[in-house]
């Protein structure tokens, strides 16, 4: 299935709050039997992480950090898993791929179930869903309120990254974050020198998809601005 | 006979009940010299709601209409028009949906009474136009419901709340939105041209809203959905998130925000029990379980649906409906949805504990309750449909050491809205045509792939 409805009660996993969530079995690597915790805490989110190129390919570039793909279809989510399975268990030897991990969920509603106030560095959000229909402008994954909730997990100077190949929904997509209080776009200069940017742009099932089409693809990152005195 | 009182607001001292009963408010007033209740004032909303639709419908047509001209603008000419954009301009007026046969009733009914902090206006939400209605209330007139003005909103609103200063009314929507909007004034917003941003929202239907205020007077705005959420929003910054109260394992129905515990808050809905929260410090600092206390009120209407039940068919799911306090009383009064005990709870206001201490059986089941905040007095409307004469509400007061029902003021109540009702062709119902009064069970989610 291409889509899933973000509002549909799903039979989802998720916990009662980010100190009940179990990242042991995600990250087993990264946890200490000593002292029963985990070393490191996930800093990066891959937002609809589809098929996963993109969790892939951060994974050698961040490896002091934990990397979590979530994604609401079931059957993508499996195919990732396994695909992450494979890559830990081909790279034994070097540890690599340990920091990856992907789970099914609606971070439309449960973000913040699993991170904590400030807990997250980087936000992905690549080739989302378009939801071309004016009444369904609710379902895109930036609206404003929702972007209230990114910057409650993100912390101050974090970033997010959006690309798409839909010039509207791009459109769309920085005019609420330019709205958004907490967010200030980044330069095109400053895009060039990050590495995650290139990595969006080409590492993505969607990305090389559209460069085979010889489609368009629009970027736009902004970062979390620190919060203002509360009045 | 007389439709039940689906809900009902009392004011701090006890004095005015707003009554909703179908699509009308009706006041009643305590006089004091006369020591009984006199009606005070009324209104029907006589909207029809077919305007409604059919102004979204015609709105809708011309969005698409204009939309197709777009398209047809991007792949001809101007000059050449093809026979099909002809045809399309030939345009037929919208047509309104009208219900088949078997479609579930459309009730146009008016939902979430509330007043104002000064108690200078009354505010409701009504189906037919999904808005929000402000009256000023004046006693002195003959009745004392004066429309102020009829707000539209996007989508059906489900609960409300005012801030501090009374300037702005927080709208929660079934979509997941909280909208401010004016309280004063007679200034419309037109809300099909997009002038109404939401200031905040959850991807859940919102069924709470509450303002709470720090140490320094700050507020935020606590807003609980259908997904466990409790969060909280710095306000009027409602960009910033402050936290969220975790630990609700199902829909949170009902908030209360106490008077006199400072950094409290009660919550409750589908689980067995009820929390109690520090939303300083983002803790649930007690969960009374009710599991015991409820069991023995609860029968056939919470068996859970025959699509969900288990094979002994004895699976019982039920929900609280709604939890209230007073002034300067540190009490909770609340009921479980379609039962008739009305539950009594003691907290200790510097920790926050819970300890039943009053279980109250009425004689009917409890459809809704509202408590006088400093006159330490509780209303609950009841469903008298299935027996003749039985009153329509109860007043339960407090003693001094315990709460008890008010016989005298039952029998007052009952008397005033009969005489006034009896022959009211707005409140008058057949049994069976009544409208669903218990919908908060409807909350639980069922989950899919």
């Amino acid at each position: 299935r291409a889509h899933s409805n973000p509002f549909s009660d799903h039979q989802l996993e998720y916990p009662v709050s980010p100190e009940e969530m179990d990242w042991q079995k995600l990250y087993p690597h990264f946890f200490d039997e000593a002292t029963s915790k985990m070393t490191k805490e996930v800093t990066i989110a891959d937002i609809g992480c589809g098929f996963g190129g993109l969790l892939i390919d951060l994974s050698p570039e961040f490896p002091e950090n934990l990397i979590l793909g979530m994604e609401i279809r079931v059957q993508v989510t499996n195919y990732v898993e396994d695909r992450i399975i494979a890559l830990r268990s081909n790279n034994a030897a070097t540890n690599g791929y340990q920091n990856i991990s992907v789970l099914r969920g609606n971070a439309m509603k449960f973000l913040p179930n699993f991170f904590r106030k400030s807990q997250l560095e980087k936000m992905f959000f690549c080739f989302p869903d378009p939801h071309f229909k004016q009444r369904k402008h609710k379902a895109r994954i930036i609206t404003n309120t929702l972007l209230s909730e990114y910057a409650y997990a993100l912390k101050e100077g974090g970033i997010v990254y959006t690309i798409t190949d839909v010039l509207d929904l791009h459109q769309w997509m920085v005019k609420h974050l330019e709205e958004h209080p907490l967010f200030d776009r980044l330069s095109t200069e400053w895009e060039k020198n990050d590495k995650c940017v290139q990595i969006m742009r080409h590492a993505t099932e969607e990305g090389k998809k559209v460069e085979r089409k010889k489609g368009d693809k629009y970027v736009a990152c902004f970062v979390r601005l620190p919060n203002p005195t509360i009045m | 006979m007389i439709h039940p009182i689906q809900t009902a607001v009392v004011n701090r001292d006890g004095s005015v009940v707003f009554c909703v009963i179908k699509n009308m408010i009706q006041v009643f007033r305590w006089d004091q010299t006369k020591s009984e209740f006199v009606a005070a004032g009324q209104w029907v909303d006589d909207e029809d709601s077919s305007n409604a639709i059919k102004k979204k419908v015609s709105e809708e047509q011309q969005r698409q209409r204009a939309e197709n001209e777009a398209k047809r603008r991007k792949i001809e000419d101007d000059a050449a028009e093809s026979e099909t954009a002809k045809r399309s301009r030939r345009h037929k007026d919208a047509k309104v949906p009208v219900p088949g046969a078997g479609a579930p009733p459309v009730y146009n009914h008016v939902r979430n009474l509330a007043l104002s902090r000064d108690e200078k206006l009354l505010y409701a939400c009504t189906d037919s136009d999904k808005a929000l209605v402000v009256f000023a209330l004046d006693f002195d007139k003959e009745n004392c419901l004066i429309l102020q003005k009829r707000q539209p909103l996007p989508k059906r609103p489900n609960a409300l709340t005012t801030t501090q200063d009374d300037k702005q009314v927080l709208v929660a929507d079934k979509f997941g939105d909280v909208y401010s909007v004016d309280a004063r004034g007679s200034d419309v917003v037109d809300v099909s041209k997009g002038n109404l941003e939401p200031i905040l929202g959850h991807v859940s239907l919102l069924t709470a809203v509450a303002i709470v205020c720090d140490a320094d007077g700050k507020q935020l705005l606590v807003t609980a959905d259908r997904d466990e959420h409790i969060r909280l929003t710095h306000y009027p910054q409602t960009y910033i998130v402050d936290k969220w109260l975790f630990g609700s394992k199902q829909f949170v129905s009902t908030l209360c925000v106490p008077e006199w515990g400072t950094n409290l808050l009660f919550s409750a809905g589908g689980d067995n029990f009820v929390s109690s929260w520090n939303w300083q410090s983002g803790e649930l600092v007690d969960a009374l379980d009710i599991d015991e206390l409820v069991n023995p009120f609860l029968g056939d209407a919470q068996l859970a649906p025959s699509k969900f039940q288990d094979e002994s068919n004895s699976l019982v799911e039920y929900a609280v409906s709604k939890l209230v306090t007073f002034s300067n009383l540190p009490y909770v009064a609340f009921f479980v949805e379609q039962t008739r005990a009305l539950f009594i709870c003691k907290v200790d206001p510097l920790v926050g504990k819970l300890m039943l201490v009053q279980t109250i059986e009425m004689s009917l089941n409890i459809v809704s309750l509202s408590s006088a905040l400093s006159a330490d007095s509780i209303m609950v409307t009841l469903d008298h449909r299935d027996s003749e004469n039985a009153h329509l509400a109860a007043f339960i007061t407090w003693d001094g050491t315990q709460f008890s029902v008010d016989g005298e003021k039952n029998i007052s109540f009952h008397n005033c809205i009969t005489e006034k009702l009896h022959e009211d062709p707005v409140a008058s119902t057949e049994a069976q045509d009544i409208y669903p009064l218990y919908s908060v069970a409807t909350l639980r989610k069922r989950a899919e792939n």
